[in-house]
């Protein structure tokens, strides 16, 4: 993938189409990007890569159309024809966004000159044929029911639920798939079960379900001790832990997982790529690891290395923020940035984990420090001295750096903290609180005690009591 | 004649029991001759000369409270006071112990009765002596704690109150009968934090309004509502925020009490931006709230102290800024107000700082206290011995419960229980 964007960035009016009833400020829309769309929809499989596509869809303009038409001739491989069909309205409502300026020829804004005819017949025979093998895959387990044999049942269970999520049915599939669970035999089967269940599940964007079925794929004892030949296995429920814990926003254990992910048994095309581990686990590692964590686990990990070459870009970054040349690896990440934001998982993150990631840099920027010189870590950090001013001071209050700025002279100087006086203080307070806390709780067992509570009858003379007091009492204005 | 004998009937019954002693008895005797002294009102003085403190405190008592309750028919209202005064200084401990209901509602009755004639002041010395004559040791809650404050609180003198409130209540008498009044326990602490309030002692007057609001509440009290507003704005005053409330306080408060104290909470999402401002437009569009409830003072000075929060901010980041930029980051007005703001604070070592007029600058220093001299030992130790009074008593409290019966009781039938299902699981495990 080239890095170099030689494109100016686009001026693209918005077409009415992109404002939809988003919120404009949690969607990002690209304007421009050099995202190559057949290459990135290959690392994909089933609805990992229509949701991929829908995605860039919604969320860059210039690639709408293309998206839009890949999707189409996706899902015209499967059951979905649901899904088709509001893919095709998309379509057919950009195709007439765009080419507006054209007299309306055919009148009502119908289809635009490249866009195929709505395939009335495809429909037709496709919800046919769903209806027919479910139909099928019905009796067959009606049948294996009645035989009671419980490997077969579990089969058709599978089969159903395969069905299923062809048709786009995500709810039934989860149900089918969690239904195989009762006539599990062997521990492999469980964690089959369990990997069908946490796809649905990311489909769904079900993480609390997600985490649980990993937790209950990594228990299974078959699992647990023979790991060497369940690596393939094992990455996944990494990579969909990983996922989970991103979509919680829980950065760090995101990082953690996503590590653990080794790349020759990386194949989840159902939900990510390699390339995807490798920025998920980079970004994560880099806002939330110190520098030792990102020495040893990201720079020096063996296994994670082999992906960060599949994402020559995030390698770099990672290596200048461990050199510490912030101003080029900053520059690098606002580089990638609309890249990722076309990243269905990740987007929605990037401002917390590129925020997180700037404050991580100025933090260990001045962490050698006794004192900086305000005017070479602005120029460090491509921002002025004011701007970088107003960050260390949340940085500061946040208490993330020890240092007072002094603004006369533009320097940073560290905080050195005096621990005696801190613990007298510190104690002091706790004293305070405790004496409190105490009393109160003296208070309340007495109150307990006494039966003391607000019951329904006292409210009338409750009010009258305190309005006539409140009418009075008027002291509190005469304060100032 | 007859009038006559009636009343010399009752001067000797009462001889009776109290040379006997039989003080149940006569509290009997007493609620029931309320009747009769009230016909006798005219003769209620002399009858009160034949008896004496020392003795017959509990018929003067009763004497003194057909005396006020039938006040507007008394020329001279000043004398019951008088001796309403000399009652509540000399009467009998020993004898009042029978009687502590109507001893609360004599002085009940007479606060009501001052507040009427709009004299609050004159009860407050008063109140203060039926308060010890009826508690058993200072800290000891008494319905007539809540009347004492009001008072204070009416007549704008606070001083008298502080004693009182200072002492933390570790218990609750039992008058009024089995329950204690609920809304004097609230009154208490509201006027309470109120006073606090008045005299800027705004933690203890947290503490107040946070006593009154986790009281345990089945429903809305408006004493309650009333404390939850104040609590928001003492709380931005010490916190800048809205501090969580205890986790045992009773939904009622975020079911129903907070949705009807919105204003409140506006204004502190606003005070959270930091912003002057959006603090001052909140004030401005919720006056008529405010107003109503009398708290507009109470938010000018939340407003106020948005300023030196602001300027004290500064001193956590900054060693040194120039004024021009303090107005711009504190967001205030103009170079000189800051400059009176900062020297304001110095002056009540609220912040360190120097201010160098020749080239604008403000210094910021740290905290000079080096926690080395004595007088803040001797404040550690005092702490400390407060904490370990505090835990002894607790522990007591601790003890005391582990000794009930139906304590014990209880905590044994728990394992029993388990044990029981236990078995039962067993058994079907089988």
């Amino acid at each position: 993938m080239s890095n170099q964007n030689a494109l100016e960035p686009m001026q693209v009016d918005m077409h009415p189409e992109d404002n939809d009833n988003y919120e404009e400020e949690q969607q990002h829309v690209v304007d421009n990007s050099n995202l190559d769309l057949e290459a990135y929809a290959n690392n994909y499989s089933g609805l990992a890569r229509l949701y991929r596509l829908i995605f860039i869809a919604d969320h860059c303009s210039s690639l709408k159309v293309e998206a839009l038409k890949m999707a189409i001739a996706n899902v015209m491989l499967t059951y979905n024809t649901a899904l088709y069909q509001s893919l095709y309205r998309k379509l057919v409502d950009v195709t007439a966004g765009s080419t507006n300026i054209l007299p309306d020829v055919a009148g009502g804004g119908r289809v635009g000159p490249d866009v195929p005819p709505l395939d009335q017949t495809w429909i037709e025979t496709r919800n046919k044929k769903a209806a027919l093998k479910l139909e099928k895959l019905d009796t067959d387990l009606k049948n294996y029911k009645s035989n009671s044999i419980k490997e077969s049942i579990r089969r058709g269970h599978d089969d159903l639920g395969d069905h299923y999520l062809d048709c786009g049915d995500l709810n039934n599939a989860l149900k089918c798939y969690s239904r195989a669970r009762d006539y599990c035999t062997s521990g492999k089967h469980i964690v089959n079960m369990c990997i069908n269940v946490i796809k649905v599940s990311i489909y769904l964007q079900n993480w609390t379900h997600v985490s649980s079925y990993v937790c209950k794929a990594e228990q299974t004892p078959d699992f647990a001790e023979g790991k060497d030949n369940n690596n393939v296995i094992f990455t996944r429920l990494r990579c969909a832990a990983g996922i989970a814990e991103l979509a919680c926003r829980r950065y760090k254990s995101a990082a953690r997982h996503f590590l653990q992910a080794s790349l020759d048994h990386c194949d989840f095309p159902e939900i990510l790529s390699p390339n995807n581990v490798a920025i998920y686990g980079g970004l994560c590692a880099l806002a939330t690891y110190d520098r030792n964590e990102l020495q040893k686990n990201v720079i020096l990990s063996s296994s994670f290395k082999l992906f960060l070459e599949l994402e020559p870009q995030l390698r770099d970054i990672i290596f200048k923020f461990h050199e510490s040349k912030y101003a080029t690896c900053l520059r690098l990440l606002d580089e990638i940035k609309d890249n990722l934001y076309l990243d269905m998982y990740i987007a929605p993150h990037i401002h917390a984990l590129y925020s997180q990631i700037r404050n991580r840099a100025l933090i260990q920027y001045f962490s050698p420090y006794l004192s900086a010189d305000m005017r070479k870590m602005a120029a460090a950090f491509n921002t002025s001295v004011h701007n970088l001013e107003d960050e260390l001071m949340h940085l500061i209050l946040e208490g993330q750096i020890q240092a007072r700025i002094d603004s006369h002279n533009k320097i940073l100087y560290a905080k050195d903290v005096d621990q005696r006086s801190t613990t007298f203080k510190k104690s002091l307070a706790m004293g305070k609180q405790y004496i409190r806390t105490s009393h109160m709780l003296i208070l309340r067992a007495a109150v307990i005690k006494h039966h003391i509570q607000v019951r329904v009858s006292r409210l009338l003379s409750l009010y009258v009591h305190v309005q006539e007091i409140i009418g009075r009492v008027e002291f509190l204005n005469d304060e100032l | 004649m007859v009038v006559v004998s009636n009343l010399e009937e009752f001067v000797s019954h009462v001889e009776t029991y109290t040379i006997n002693g039989k003080f149940i008895e006569l509290g009997e005797m007493l609620n029931k001759s309320y009747d009769l002294l009230t016909s006798e009102l005219d003769n209620l003085d002399s009858l009160l000369e034949s008896f004496n403190l020392e003795n017959h405190s509990m018929t003067i008592l009763a004497i003194l409270y057909v005396k006020l309750s039938s006040i507007r028919n008394i020329a001279q209202p000043i004398a019951v006071f008088t001796q309403l005064t000399d009652f509540a200084l000399n009467a009998d401990i020993n004898q009042l112990q029978h009687v502590p209901e109507t001893f609360a509602d004599l002085f009940h009755l007479y606060t009501k009765t001052i507040i009427e004639i709009r004299k609050p002041e004159s009860g407050i010395y008063t109140l203060e002596r039926a308060i010890a004559k009826l508690q058993e040791h200072p800290s000891q809650l008494t319905t007539l704690h809540a009347d004492f404050c009001q008072l204070c609180l009416l007549s704008k003198n606070f001083k008298p109150a502080l004693p009182i409130l200072n002492n933390d209540i570790t218990s609750i008498s039992k008058e009024g009968g089995s329950t204690f009044d609920t809304k004097s326990f609230l009154l208490y602490y509201y006027y309470g934090g109120m006073i606090y309030t008045a005299v800027k002692n705004f933690e203890r007057a947290l503490y107040f309004y946070e006593i009154v609001i986790t009281t345990p509440a089945m429903t809305v009290s408006h004493i309650m509502l009333e404390a939850y507003k104040k609590y928001i704005l003492v709380s931005l005053l010490i916190n800048g925020k809205i501090i969580n409330v205890p986790k045992h306080t009773s939904q009622v408060l975020g079911r129903f009490i907070r949705p009807l104290s919105q204003a409140y909470s506006d204004l502190a999402t606003a005070y959270q931006t930091s912003n002057y401002e959006e603090v001052r437009n909140c004030i401005r569009r919720y006056a008529d709230t405010l107003n109503r409830d009398k708290n507009m003072g109470l938010a000018k000075q939340v407003l106020a102290s948005l300023y030196k929060r602001n300027i004290h901010r500064l001193t956590k980041t900054f060693l040194t800024l120039s004024l021009n930029d303090v107005t711009n980051r504190a967001k205030l007005d103009g170079v000189e107000q800051v400059e009176s703001y900062i020297l304001d604070m110095i002056e009540s070592n609220k912040i360190f700082a120097t201010i160098n007029i020749k080239d604008g600058m403000v210094i910021f220093h740290d905290d000079p206290e080096k926690y080395n001299n004595p007088i803040l030992l001797e404040e550690i130790e005092q702490q400390i011995e407060s904490c370990v009074k505090i835990d002894k008593e607790i522990r007591s409290m601790e003890e005391t419960v582990e000794l009930n019966p139906s304590y014990i009781k209880k905590v044994n039938i728990a394992p029993d229980e388990d044990l029981g299902n236990q078995k039962l699981s067993a058994n079907f495990a089988v």
